[in-house]
């Protein structure tokens, strides 16, 4: 469930004053794609670039399972409900940069 | 116990100001308001009040600090004029939108080019669209009694918007007149205790003031600023009622001085009514039907309370002090607004007097009265809009 629902005026707190904190992520910026990244687990490299550069901290991230490798988190996804489809991702992508495969697709939303 | 004091609108406000004892002050001195700033930071350093008084280096930043002080948590109020209140513009909007109750008194000057220090009201007139509730004020005494009211209604629940404390520069700001100042405890006990909303200070309850809104959410909270602003005309009644029951003076949201059967009307706001009421004293000994309509509130403007009061009335002429280039003065839109509803609508004209202080005098007054008389004879207004008292007619 989308969890903003927009309010009518009645139901606005004073002046617009943020009750809770840390509720910009309710916010679905989403909405505003008209592209989307499609990321490729096959051919990433978990160098985390992606997640760095995201201005909207859109990729998921879980625990390395094997406790010996030096990649501590690995990407496990991308959060569309956050994601606006600005498409920094796939360019800062290294694996993309060297052109043969890509991690990192960018397609019309539509799709 | 209440005092007779001869006193200069200005110290009557600082006054006034004292006994309120609001929490923060961020002031910066313009003319003709300085007196008031001067007072009142004279009262800090002498520890009459437990105000922080934040001396600041634009009017910018002094309502700034005022809208910071408000999120806070705390009562706050300030002074300025003309070009002062200009500087502000930026933060008068922010301080209505974010529904902060903050006090401002403004003495009403002209605002340049050319530089003028002198009475008009083109400073409060053209801030009248950024959700200030606006008391306008036509002596000291009642620039005193607005004052003492106006937390009151600022801080009302449903209503929560800043007021505007209006009245003229020099006429009424540095001339001396004798009026009735409250006793200290009678005020203190009218005003109440703040009660803070939302403070940034109450950290186990966080808030964000001045968030973004895109095209989502923006009319929304436009919307619900405009019921408060219809609901702040119930409570300038009320407190203005509760006013009168404790200190004795009666005030509406405007005034009509003598209009109850008068056929020739000038409606006009602030210092001048007081020289229209005396023309209209005299021409009442002549047994003409004349009278005043004083507007107190101006934001939220009474249409309907107006239009009421105008119903028997067949001619009015509307004195706007401040321009508004290239369409009517704003004082008169609004009332021929108010009286477009009515089934028999009297006559109506606008004059525009006394710009950067030119005077307008007594036999002046008289003349508005004479071509009210003029045009009721010809049954029709021929100069729908014109200047008073200007060279070149």
């Amino acid at each position: 469930m989308d969890k903003y629902e927009l309010k009518p005026w009645q139901d606005l707190a004073l002046g617009g004053v943020i009750t809770q904190g840390g509720n910009s992520a309710d916010y679905n910026t989403g909405s505003w794609r008209t592209y989307k990244p499609l990321w490729d687990k096959k051919h990433c490299i978990n160098c985390l670039t992606c997640w760095v550069f995201c201005p909207e901290d859109a990729f998921f991230l879980t625990d390395n399972l094997k406790k010996e490798s030096k990649i501590k988190k690995k990407i496990s996804g991308i959060n569309y409900y956050h994601c606006k489809g600005c498409g920094l991702c796939a360019k800062e992508c290294p694996v993309n940069k060297k052109g043969k495969v890509f991690a990192i697709k960018i397609v019309k939303e539509s799709k | 116990m209440s005092k007779i004091v001869s006193i200069t609108g200005a110290g009557a406000i600082s006054y006034g100001m004292k006994q309120i004892n609001p929490d923060v002050v961020p002031a910066f001195p313009i003319t003709p308001s300085t007196q008031i700033v001067e007072d009142f930071s004279k009262f800090v350093t002498d520890g009459k009040v437990d105000t922080e008084f934040i001396t600041v280096e634009s009017e910018h930043s002094a309502m700034s600090a005022c809208i910071g002080a408000s999120v806070a948590g705390g009562r706050v109020m300030t002074a300025t004029s003309s070009a002062g209140m200009a500087l502000m513009w930026e933060m008068l909007y922010i301080a209505a939108s974010m529904r902060q109750p903050i006090i401002m008194t403004l003495v009403n000057r002209a605002l340049s080019a050319p530089i003028n220090i002198h009475a008009d009201h083109s400073d409060s007139m053209g801030a009248r669209d950024s959700g200030w509730i606006q008391l306008y004020s036509e002596n000291h005494q009642e620039a005193y009694d607005n004052l003492i009211m106006a937390p009151r209604i600022a801080e009302k629940a449903g209503v929560r918007l800043p007021v505007m404390v209006c009245l003229d520069g020099f006429i009424i700001s540095h001339c001396l007149q004798n009026m009735i100042i409250e006793d200290d405890d009678k005020v203190k006990a009218f005003i109440g205790e703040y009660e803070d909303r939302h403070s940034v200070l109450d950290i186990k309850n966080p808030v964000s003031w001045g968030a973004l809104d895109l095209a989502d959410y923006f009319i929304e909270h436009k919307r619900a600023q405009n019921i408060a602003m219809k609901n702040a005309k119930d409570a300038i009644c009320e407190v203005s009622r509760d006013f009168s029951n404790v200190f004795g003076r009666k005030y509406k949201l405007f005034e009509s001085y003598k209009t109850d059967d008068a056929e020739k009307v000038i409606i006009a706001i602030n210092s001048i009514a007081g020289e229209i009421k005396e023309v209209v004293d005299k021409l009442r000994d002549k047994n003409e039907k004349v009278g005043l309509l004083k507007i107190r509130a101006f934001r939220p403007f009474p249409y309907a309370e107006i239009s009421k009061a105008l119903k028997n009335v067949k001619i009015i002429a509307v004195l706007d002090r401040s321009e508004s280039f290239g369409a009517y003065g704003p004082l008169f839109t609004e009332i021929r607004t108010a009286l477009y509803d009515m089934v028999d609508r009297p006559l109506i004209y606008n004059r525009i007097y006394g710009l950067g202080g030119r005077e307008l005098s007594l036999d002046l007054i008289n003349d508005i009265f004479q071509e009210s008389e003029n045009y009721l004879q010809k049954g029709k207004v021929e100069k729908i809009f014109d200047y008073i008292n200007v060279r070149g007619g």
